[in-house]
C-alpha cells in the first residue's frame, strides 16, 4: 500500500467526501440550520437550555460518516433495542429515552417540582382559561386535515404543537408519528422560545386599552393542605378519565407533591435541578439528532412549521377571547391579558402577560394572576394529548 | 368512551378527513372543558371546605379547642415514640429559637455569603441578628 492509496482511502472515508453523496446537500443545509439555531440559542438566548442541545444534536447527526444516529432503525415496526445497544451510536442510545417516553415524563416531574399551583388554586376560574387555550390544538387538527397530507396520528401530533408544551408534544409524537418527531419537537421548542415575540401583537389587537389596564386583586390564601391534596386529586381523577395520559400527568403531579409535602426536600431539589438538567441535556441532543437532512427536508416539515405557528397564534387568540368573556362576567375583575397565558409555555407566557400589562398600567403586576392559567394550560394540554392518544394510538 | 367510539369510526392508515377532524375537535374540546371544569369545581369545593373550617375556628375558638382535644382523644392508642416524647413542642421550639439563628440550611451557598446575607437582612429590617430566625438560604441560578 503506497502513500497515495492511504491518502485516497482517508479521503474516501472522510465526511468531506461523503458530502458529495446523494443526500450531501441536505446534510449541508441541516448543518447551516443547526448553526443558525446555535446562534439563536447562544446569542439571542432563545430557550438556550434546550435549543443549544437540539442544535448540537442536529449538527452531529448530519455530519456524514459519524454513525452517531441511525434514523432508519427507529421507524421500523418492531424496534430491536438489543441490537441498538450493541451496535448503536451514542445518540441512538440516548434516543431510547425519547422513544420509550421516559424523558418527557422525567421532565414533567421536574416541571412539577418547580411549579406552584397556588395561583391556580386561589382562583379556580384559571382552569377555564387553561382549557380555552387548548382550542388552538383542535383548530390546527382541522387545518392539518384540510391539507389532505397527514394521517390522523400525524395530524394529531402536529396539532399538539399548539399546546406549547414540549414534553407533551414529544410524548404524543413518539407514539403517533415517530417519523415527524424532529420537525415537531423543533417547531414546538422554537415557537415556545418565540412566545415573547408572537403573543403581544395579538394581545394588543384583541383587547381594548381599558381591558389591558384592569387591575386584579389578590386572591385568597391557599393552605398547605390544599396544595398537598391537589396533585393527588388530579392524578386520580384525570388518570381515571384518560388513562393514556397517566404517565405524563402522574409524573407532573408526583414532582409537585415532592415540592409541597414538605418532607421530601432533597428529592424535590433533585427533581428540580440535577435530574431536570440531566434529562434536558439528553432530550435536547437526542431530539436534535432526529433531524437528519434526508428525513427533515420535506414539504411536510415546511407545513408543520406553518401549522405550528398557526397553532400558537390560535391558542393565544382562544385564551384571549375567553379572557375577555371572563372580564365581562367578572365586571372587570379579571384582566383578559392573562388569557393568553393559558398556552402552557411555563412561565414565558405568564411573563408576557405581565410585561404587556405593565406597559399600560405601571403598577399592575399580572405575573401571579397569569401563572394560574399558565399551569392550568399544562394540565389542559396533557388532557388534550390524552384524548388524542386514546383516539389514535 | 367517546374516544373508543371515534376509534371505531376512523381509519388510522388513511389521511384524516376534514369532517372527521371537525368531529374530533368538537369532542376533544368538550372533553378538555369538562375535565378542567370538573377540576375547577373540586378545587373550589376543597377551598371552601378549608376556608369554612378556618372561619369556624376563628368565630368559635372553643369549638377549635374541642375539636383538637377530641382529635387527641381519638389518638389515645397511638403511643408516642420515646424520641417523639423527648422532642420539644412547637412552643418550646419557638422559645429555643429566640435569641439564636436556629437551624439554618444552606443550599449551594457558602457560610461567608450566608453570613453576609443575614447581616444585610438584619440591617435592612433594623432588627438585631439574634432576634431573627433564618430557616434556609438557597442560591438561585439565573
Amino acid at each position: 500500500m503506497n502513500i497515495g492509496e492511504i491518502l485516497k482511502n482517508l479521503w474516501n472515508g472522510s465526511g468531506f467526501h461523503l458530502f458529495g453523496g446523494d443526500s450531501g446537500w441536505q446534510s449541508i443545509v441541516m448543518i447551516i440550520v443547526a448553526l443558525f439555531f446555535l446562534w439563536l440559542g447562544i446569542k439571542k438566548k432563545f430557550e438556550p437550555l434546550l435549543l443549544v442541545g437540539i442544535a448540537f444534536g442536529m449538527l452531529l447527526t448530519n455530519l456524514p460518516g459519524s454513525g452517531m444516529f441511525h434514523s432508519e432503525w427507529w421507524t421500523v415496526e418492531n424496534i430491536d433495542y438489543v441490537d441498538i445497544l450493541r451496535h448503536g451510536g451514542l445518540l441512538d442510545i440516548l434516543y431510547i429515552g425519547v422513544k420509550t417516553g421516559v424523558y418527557p415524563c422525567l421532565i414533567f416531574m421536574g416541571v412539577g417540582a418547580m411549579t406552584d399551583f397556588g395561583p391556580m388554586l386561589s382562583r379556580p376560574s384559571s382552569l377555564i382559561l387553561g382549557a380555552a387555550a387548548q382550542g388552538g390544538i383542535y383548530l390546527v387538527l382541522i387545518l392539518a386535515a384540510a391539507t389532505g397530507m397527514f394521517t390522523g396520528g400525524e395530524a394529531a401530533s402536529i396539532s399538539i404543537i399548539a399546546g406549547a408544551d414540549g414534553p407533551t408534544a414529544i410524548f404524543l409524537t413518539k407514539t403517533l408519528a415517530p417519523q415527524l418527531l424532529a420537525p415537531i419537537a423543533v417547531a414546538a421548542y422554537s415557537y415556545m422560545a418565540l412566545i415573547p415575540l408572537l403573543q403581544p401583537p395579538f394581545m394588543k389587537l384583541l383587547t381594548t386599552k381599558k381591558e389591558r389596564m384592569a387591575v386584579m386583586t389578590t386572591s385568597r390564601k391557599v393552605s398547605k393542605k390544599e396544595k398537598i391534596i391537589f396533585p393527588i386529586l388530579v392524578t386520580i381523577i384525570v388518570s381515571l378519565l384518560l388513562p393514556s395520559v397517566a404517565p405524563l400527568l402522574g409524573s407532573l403531579m408526583f414532582g409537585n407533591l415532592l415540592k409541597e409535602c414538605g418532607v421530601t426536600e432533597r428529592l424535590s431539589d433533585t427533581a428540580q435541578n440535577a435530574l431536570m438538567n440531566i434529562v434536558t441535556l439528553f432530550l435536547g441532543i437526542s431530539v436534535g439528532a432526529t433531524a437528519v437532512g434526508s428525513v427533515f427536508l420535506t414539504t411536510k416539515t415546511l407545513l408543520i412549521i406553518v401549522l405550528g405557528l398557526a397553532g400558537f397564534v390560535l391558542a393565544t387568540i382562544c385564551g384571549l377571547l375567553i379572557g375577555k368573556l371572563l372580564y365581562v362576567i367578572s365586571k372587570g375583575k379579571i384582566n383578559p391579558l392573562i388569557g393568553s397565558a393559558g398556552v402552557s409555555a411555563v412561565p414565558m407566557a405568564a411573563r408576557v402577560s405581565n410585561t404587556v400589562g405593565l406597559q399600560y398600567n405601571k403598577g399592575n403586576y399580572l405575573l401571579m394572576h397569569a401563572m394560574g392559567p399558565n399551569v392550568a394550560g399544562v394540565i389542559g394540554s396533557a388532557v388534550a394529548a390524552g384524548f388524542l392518544l386514546a383516539v389514535f394510538a | 368512551m367517546a374516544a373508543n367510539l371515534i376509534c371505531s369510526i376512523l381509519n388510522k392508515e388513511d389521511n384524516l378527513k376534514v369532517v372527521d377532524a371537525l368531529l374530533l375537535a368538537l369532542i376533544g374540546i368538550v372533553i378538555v372543558f369538562v375535565v378542567l371544569i370538573a377540576l375547577m369545581l373540586i378545587v373550589s369545593l376543597v377551598g371552601k371546605i378549608f376556608d369554612g373550617s378556618e372561619k369556624l375556628k376563628s368565630k368559635h375558638p372553643e369549638w377549635g379547642e374541642k375539636i383538637s382535644s377530641f382529635k387527641s382523644k381519638l389518638m389515645f392508642w397511638k403511643k408516642k415514640a420515646p424520641e417523639e416524647e423527648a422532642r420539644p413542642t412547637e412552643e418550646e421550639e419557638r422559645e429555643l429559637a429566640t435569641g439564636t439563628c436556629g437551624e439554618l440550611t444552606l443550599v449551594n451557598c457558602d457560610e461567608r455569603d450566608a453570613a453576609m446575607i443575614m447581616a444585610i437582612v438584619a440591617d435592612s429590617l433594623d432588627t438585631p441578628l439574634n432576634e431573627l430566625r433564618f430557616k434556609s438560604i438557597k442560591r438561585v441560578e439565573k
